[in-house]
């Protein structure tokens, strides 16, 4: 056990923390709650596209329900309306707490929320009425981005200045990711939005920029953010310190280095410079150091403190989403092989694993700190804890027939493709058993995020609070480990 | 130094060197790329390409063709892209030069599109498959894009752009003609673009084994 000071999340005492807690409350929620619409919206877009794949005849023909439209606006929506609001709700709860400052310019914040969503709506809405410009990740067509830069912009001066009225002491790891995340994501939004989309260079220079983006936006903006979130809960939620400062040390700048070099290992064999090419191969496989790094680290800090994940709902989703990180490295890892990506590629194993990272890593581990963060906010306790154990299963359930379904007919579809006496129907009805298994998941996600939708509106709108926090299961008889929710 | 600027500057130069190879080399070199003068025809490698073919681009875009068509072949013998037909080369980033948008594509859950309009030269029939898809491959998954088109009354003689063929449940009423809308034309005259039958020295077409 290390007793390092910047592996201790922080040593507030509890009225200081309820300070900071009640005073960036407003700001927090607003971010959350709107993340949660677009979560609904977007995972209902989700299910319609499931379908259409499967069965095209389904409300065919109609020009705002196309297929191409639907998942594109899904993804968006899910991307920019859900994971990247949710990020900063939670990144901006991290910093007030982590710097030790209670909330200033709460303006700021409120007015970067309201822009952001205004930006995301005319987005979405541009995609359905077909102005998308059909780039992975970067659908919004050019006169929607500029709002989310500006309001972004607005988050960045709240947290350039918070970070600089922090109080003395050692930057806990948390910050790291954090720091990171907030540097990473405006650089990767604008570079990329400015050389493809408002103002494009050639055709040849645009795909390494676009998949250095789409990898980017993952494991530099929603990967940071996850694990920041994960790095300071865990260790509150079992009241221990995180247990390798070293490991951390490592985790986190082989994340840095690899995380923003992988993205051309998606275009092997693709129109650009093989040495491109060789480089993002070497560096998904180079993201098993981080994957082993961050899950080893976590696991020392739970280990022989397991018990808490069966009762928390923090510890619990934070814990599978780990899990989902490290499958989604490995199996990335996997597939940057020439040989393995030549049968892979252009197969639903990208969907699987586009679930597997939005939804299974950041999705999951997003739902546990929002479980963590709002009864300390309102002060209140979730109104049901029955709902929330529907909760995580329905994701759970759903995560692993989506991405599992997709993973294994992937895989068929990808030899079928890759066989030259095999005809392309063929693959189509290899794939099909599984496409269906993923409309299934589809759904289950889809319920998830509604119970998750009605779990906060309960929280939000209850008159008075529950006595005790909501469990998912009795704390064992004579437990030593503490109530952490 | 103290951590924080350690931190800082680590960021700055481990993010940046991605940046640097990643976004700005590519920008810089293959951003710069020209088209080769050909020495058997006097032309251009490759050939430009019609004002009503880069319309359709955006039509491409608008629909999201991208979600399920790759347009790249990949090299023989590391694929077998070149062996399944789906081109005769390599598809390299000088093929790339007469789009304004890249469509690489990641799944390929309709076929490879970049040699496209090699194969199917015939504008009828791929007005037929964007108008209604099963009436063509009666297995196929692709969704129909008939908001590209009109249904109207024949005034006069039948438009020389109306649909032929169509046939059983697709067929307009008698007296009735499916038409393009201009979206539909642009498309149909973007799919007829993607052809890479002209050589590049940068991409020889493999040998037969």
């Amino acid at each position: 056990m290390t007793t390092d000071p910047s592996s201790q999340p922080d040593t507030l005492n509890a009225a200081a923390r309820a300070q900071i807690d009640a005073s960036i409350g407003g700001p927090v929620l607003l971010f959350f709650g709107t993340a949660i619409f677009w979560l609904l919206f977007g995972s209902a877009l989700e299910v319609l596209s499931a379908i259409k794949l499967v069965w095209p005849g389904l409300l065919d023909g109609i020009s705002f329900l196309s297929y191409g439209r639907t998942t594109q606006a899904a993804t968006a929506s899910l991307a920019y309306g859900w994971a990247t609001p949710a990020a900063i709700g939670i990144g901006l709860w991290l910093t007030a707490r982590l710097c030790r400052v209670p909330l200033q310019h709460h303006k700021l914040l409120v007015s970067a929320g309201l822009i952001w969503n205004a930006g995301v709506m005319v987005g979405a809405c541009s995609i359905l009425a077909g102005n998308s410009t059909s780039l992975p990740l970067l659908g919004f067509p050019a006169y929607s981005t500029p709002i989310l830069v500006l309001a972004y912009a607005f988050i960045a001066i709240w947290a350039i200045i918070t970070f600089h009225q922090r109080k003395p002491g050692p930057l806990f790891v948390s910050q790291w990711f954090l720091v990171a995340g907030f540097l990473c994501f405006p650089w990767l939004f604008t570079t990329a939005n400015a050389l493809l989309v408002w103002n494009p260079v050639a055709a040849p220079a645009q795909a390494p920029v676009a998949f250095w983006f789409a990898n980017g936006f993952f494991n530099l903006w929603l990967v940071p953010i996850g694990l920041a979130a994960a790095f300071y809960i865990i260790p509150k939620g079992i009241d221990r310190p995180i247990n390798s400062h070293h490991l951390s040390l490592l985790g986190f700048w082989t994340l840095i280095l690899f995380g923003a070099w992988t993205g051309t290992s998606q275009l092997i064999g693709g129109p650009l410079p093989a040495w491109l090419v060789s480089v993002g191969v070497v560096a998904s496989v180079m993201m098993l150091i981080p994957a082993a790094a961050i899950l080893v680290n976590l696991h020392l800090t739970l280990s022989g403190h397991y018990a808490p994940v069966g009762w928390s709902p923090a510890l619990r989703f934070i814990v599978v989403g780990i899990c989902s990180l490290a499958t989604f490295w490995i199996t990335s890892a996997l597939m940057a092989f020439p040989s393995v990506n030549a049968a892979t590629n252009f197969s639903d194993i990208n969907r699987a694993l586009l679930l597997l990272g939005h939804y299974g890593f950041f999705a999951m581990t997003a739902f546990g700190s929002i479980y963590y963060i709002v009864p300390r906010l309102t002060g209140k306790e979730w109104q049901c804890s029955t709902l929330i154990v529907w909760h995580f299963w329905l994701s759970a359930v759903g995560l692993l027939l989506g991405a599992g379904g997709l993973l294994l007919g992937g895989l068929i579809q990808g030899f079928a493709l890759q066989e030259v006496i095999v005809t392309f129907r063929s693959s189509l009805e290899f794939a099909r058993p599984f496409r269906v298994l993923a409309i299934v998941g589809s759904i289950l996600t889809f319920a998830a995020a509604l119970s998750f939708a009605a779990l906060f509106a309960g929280i939000l709108l209850a008159g008075r609070s529950r006595k005790s926090p909501a469990l998912l299961a009795a704390r064992e008889e004579n437990s030593q480990e503490p109530v952490a929710v | 130094m103290n951590k924080t600027t350690l931190l800082f500057t680590g960021i700055f130069l481990t993010f940046g060197s991605a940046w640097v190879g990643l976004v700005a080399y590519p920008v810089a070199n293959l951003g710069t790329m020209e088209p080769l003068l050909d020495e058997a025809t006097g032309g251009l490698l490759p050939p430009p390409v019609s004002g009503l073919a880069v319309a359709g681009q955006r039509v491409y875009a608008a629909n999201g063709c991208v979600e399920c068509h790759s347009q790249q072949v990949r090299p023989d013998p590391l694929t077998t892209d070149i062996a399944k037909e789906l081109g005769k080369r390599q598809t390299v980033a000088r093929d790339l030069l007469r789009q304004k948008t890249a469509f690489p594509g990641t799944l390929r859950i309709g076929q490879d599109l970049s040699n496209i309009g090699a194969r199917q030269a015939d504008t009828n029939a791929l007005h037929l498959h964007l108008y209604a898809p099963r009436s063509v491959t009666p297995w196929t998954n692709m969704p129909s894009y008939s908001y590209l088109y009109t249904v109207r009354k024949i005034q006069g003689q039948p438009s020389n752009e109306s649909l032929v063929g169509l046939a059983g449940p697709h067929a307009p009423k008698p007296g009735y003609e499916v038409v393009p809308t201009e979206d539909a034309k642009a498309l149909v005259a973007f799919m007829l673009s993607l052809n890479k039958s002209y050589p590049l020295p940068e991409s020889p077409e493999p040998t037969a084994k």
